[in-house]
């Protein structure tokens, strides 16, 4: 019997208590939640978001595409003919020569993991995060962007210019075979040598796959 | 045709129509939601009787309680809501003639009697005397039908139980 | 409000047709109102705001009622067409014919029966069958369950409501909803839950009667199937019970049945026992006891209780089986007895 009255005062006097809980924060607590379009959060200091691409700085040195685990950036190059200025300056910021066209520059971030693997290697710092995190699209096709700077046009007359010249060097180049000068012997082997060390890298990188498969 | 009649003709089309279903139906949930239908009807008659606290005491006990119970016992034996219920006519010629027979007697009482029409009353409420009477003249079958229901009550707690 | 519309139209079906119409409007406002209320006082217990965007928040009910109207109206391919559709009518028309014996003010009662909330217990046990149609037409395991949870809880939960209800008609003598307003007129210490109008020794009745006031609310409370009670429609466990399967209108009109019966056990509650539509001053301010004082302390009064209901929700879980049943059969049923006993002992001496 003193049980059965105990347990109706405790019923009522916990039913109290907790109503007197939800009441307090009815009335007098402060409401925590962040009313996010208006007010945003500060993002953390090496936050992971949109890449966006500094073209002026982008010496097309493919670095980042080979970086890139799920190929998600796409990168053409022209070499530049000696007297046309890549870009308005023909250098990077810091001063690089730049030697190469970068007509195509795309980056697909319905493909992105947003790992950062391919902001390490670039060593003229042109393609970094930002703090930018709303992009949806309603087509997956405007999740491809495209950071180059140049028209389709410029591009057609630029490849155009390379391969011209590219002739001419090469018209050159079989011209000063058919007349082979002596002195111009130990020339060659070093240059040779320099593209075959240039190349190294890429034919390893490129085994590496096929011996995993 | 005054309002009234036309509200009795109403809870008459409904009661009828509904008791057939309960009686035709093959499915037995149809059944029982036209015994609601029906019930609720009588309720209805019985409103226009001026028996307010019958008629509610009709919706609380039958449909309710009653109907309720029947429902809910229908659906906790899954088995029976699939059982075709036989609605079909057998030995339909001598029951034909028993009805027609029987009906036929029972139009001619209906034109034959001279029947009474009664003044319309202004009835008092029921409920005061309804009360009164219960607990006066009427105690001890009010007093034995609750102890039915007692024993009625203990015995079901008591099959309910599990035997130890 | 009844001689005004048969001196109007005279005594045919116009007039009372046009009768229940004020309380159709109200409980959609009510119903929106509350829908509101309710989205809002949670997200307040929870330190969050709530809904805030559609015109500030508070069209946002509205909005969502013009989202239900144009969804599509499924049924699903095994249900038992009839009997689905069927269902959400009869919940909400139970729940509407309950609103028949409500004393809004002085001049405005539905039908002033003279067995009025004995009326009101039978018809809201109505709506038990729309809810077991429901359940059992959806032709779904979580909307079976659910409606028979919903039937055995609301049944027994009607005794220790009746028996609660019966100490008021014991002490005021009458069914009739409009006589237990009047008796309890003339300031708040009239009102049943102080012990009605009478001499001194009425206050010896002040503790059982507020016991049977708890009774009623806890009662009333489980028969709408509200938090605590909600095994019902529990979402974790059934979806959403009898209703799982419905959508659109049909949905709304279970949603609409929903909110009108807590206000209408609120509203019973307070005519009941805090004195309807009086004024808690009685006479001495003549103004607060017009017939439109008189409506708005009776929605004062009921909404009191509607926010309570929200309040508990949002404070309390739910209940098991076992823990509702010995609430039912073993605190209020017995509490409710000794107080029929004792209110009884006090009328005969």
């Amino acid at each position: 019997m003193r049980k059965y009255f105990k347990n109706i005062y405790l019923g009522f006097s916990t039913i109290w208590i907790g109503m007197m809980i939800t009441l307090k924060h009815l009335l007098f607590y402060k409401n925590i939640t962040i009313q996010y379009p208006e007010q945003r959060l500060q993002l953390p200091e090496r936050e992971r978001n949109r890449l966006y691409v500094n073209i002026d700085d982008c010496i097309g040195c493919d670095q980042c595409v080979r970086a890139c685990p799920v190929n998600c950036i796409k990168i053409e190059t022209i070499k530049a003919v000696p007297g046309d200025k890549v870009g308005k300056t023909g250098e990077t910021s810091a001063g690089k020569k730049k030697a190469l066209f970068v007509p195509k520059f795309t980056i697909d971030f319905a493909k992105c993991c947003y790992c950062e693997l391919c902001v390490f290697p670039c060593p003229t710092v042109c393609i970094y995060m930002t703090d930018v995190f709303e992009f949806s699209e309603f087509q997956r096709n405007d999740l491809v962007y495209d950071f180059t700077d140049l028209t389709k046009e410029q591009a057609e007359e630029k490849r155009k210019k390379a391969e011209e010249w590219a002739l001419e060097m090469q018209k050159k180049k079989e011209a000063a075979a058919k007349k082979p000068p002596e002195k111009k012997v130990p020339l060659k082997p070093e240059t040779n040598d320099k593209n075959k060390s240039d190349e190294s890298p890429d034919s390893k990188s490129d085994d590496k796959p096929s011996k995993d498969s | 045709m005054s309002l009234y009649d036309g509200i009795f003709y109403a809870f008459a089309i409904i009661t009828v129509v509904s008791a057939f279903i309960v009686v035709l139906s093959k499915n037995i949930i149809y059944s029982a939601v036209s015994l609601f239908i029906t019930l609720f009807g009588v309720a209805g008659f019985f409103v226009l009787l001026h028996a307010d606290f019958i008629a509610v005491t009709q919706i609380m006990i039958y449909i309710g309680g009653i109907l309720v119970l029947l429902i809910f016992g229908v659906m906790l034996t899954t088995k029976i809501t699939d059982v075709k219920l036989k609605t079909k006519n057998i030995n339909a010629l001598t029951s034909a003639i028993f009805v027609i027979g029987i009906t036929a007697v029972l139009i001619f009482i209906m034109l034959t009697t001279n029947w009474k029409v009664a003044e319309v009353v202004k009835y008092d409420e029921t409920i005061d005397k309804i009360g009164v009477l219960l607990l006066t003249d009427y105690l001890l079958p009010f007093e034995i039908a609750s102890i039915i229901l007692l024993i009625a009550l203990i015995g079901a707690a008591m099959y309910a139980r599990k035997s130890k | 409000m009844e001689q005004f519309l048969i001196d109007t139209f005279g005594d045919n079906i116009l007039t009372y047709i046009i009768m229940p119409v004020p309380v159709l409007i109200f409980l959609s406002l009510f119903a929106l109102g509350a829908v509101l209320a309710e989205r809002k006082v949670s997200a307040y217990m929870q330190d969050r705001y709530g809904p805030n965007r559609v015109g500030k928040g508070i069209l946002q009910t509205l909005a969502d009622m013009i989202k239900l109207f144009q969804k599509e109206d499924i049924t699903p391919a095994k249900a038992d067409k009839l009997l689905y559709n069927l269902a959400p009518f009869i919940v909400f028309t139970a729940t509407f014919m309950g609103y028949a014996v409500i004393p809004f003010c002085s001049l405005y009662i539905g039908a002033d029966l003279n067995i009025g909330i004995f009326y009101f217990l039978a018809i809201t046990s109505l709506s038990i069958v729309g809810i077991l149609i429901a359940g059992w037409a959806s032709n779904n395991k979580y909307s079976l369950f659910g409606a028979m949870r919903a039937v055995a809880q609301i049944i027994s939960y009607e005794i220790p409501t009746a028996l609660a209800i019966l100490i008021v008609v014991m002490i005021a003598g009458t069914l009739s909803m409009q006589e237990i307003v009047e008796l309890q007129g003339g300031g708040i210490l009239n009102w049943f839950i102080f012990g009605g109008p009478g001499g001194a020794t009425k206050y010896i009745l002040l503790p059982f009667l507020f016991a049977a006031f708890m009774v009623l609310y806890i009662s009333t409370l489980a028969e709408t199937n509200r938090t605590p009670f909600d095994i019902p429609e529990a979402e974790s466990e059934l979806v959403a019970g009898f209703h799982t399967e419905y959508s659109g209108m049909k949905f709304a009109m279970f949603f609409f049945a929903e909110y009108g019966q807590m206000f209408a056990v609120s509203a019973i509650v307070a005519t009941l026992f805090l004195g309807g539509w009086q004024s808690p001053f009685g006479e001495l301010i003549p103004v607060l006891n017009t017939p439109v004082a008189q409506i708005i302390w009776f929605i004062l009064k009921g909404c009191i209780f509607v926010f309570v209901q929200m309040w508990l929700r949002w404070t309390l879980p739910r209940l098991r089986v076992d823990q509702l049943m010995i609430l039912c059969w073993k605190y209020l049923i017995p509490v409710s007895f000794i107080n029929l006993f004792a209110v009884g002992l006090y009328i005969v001496l």
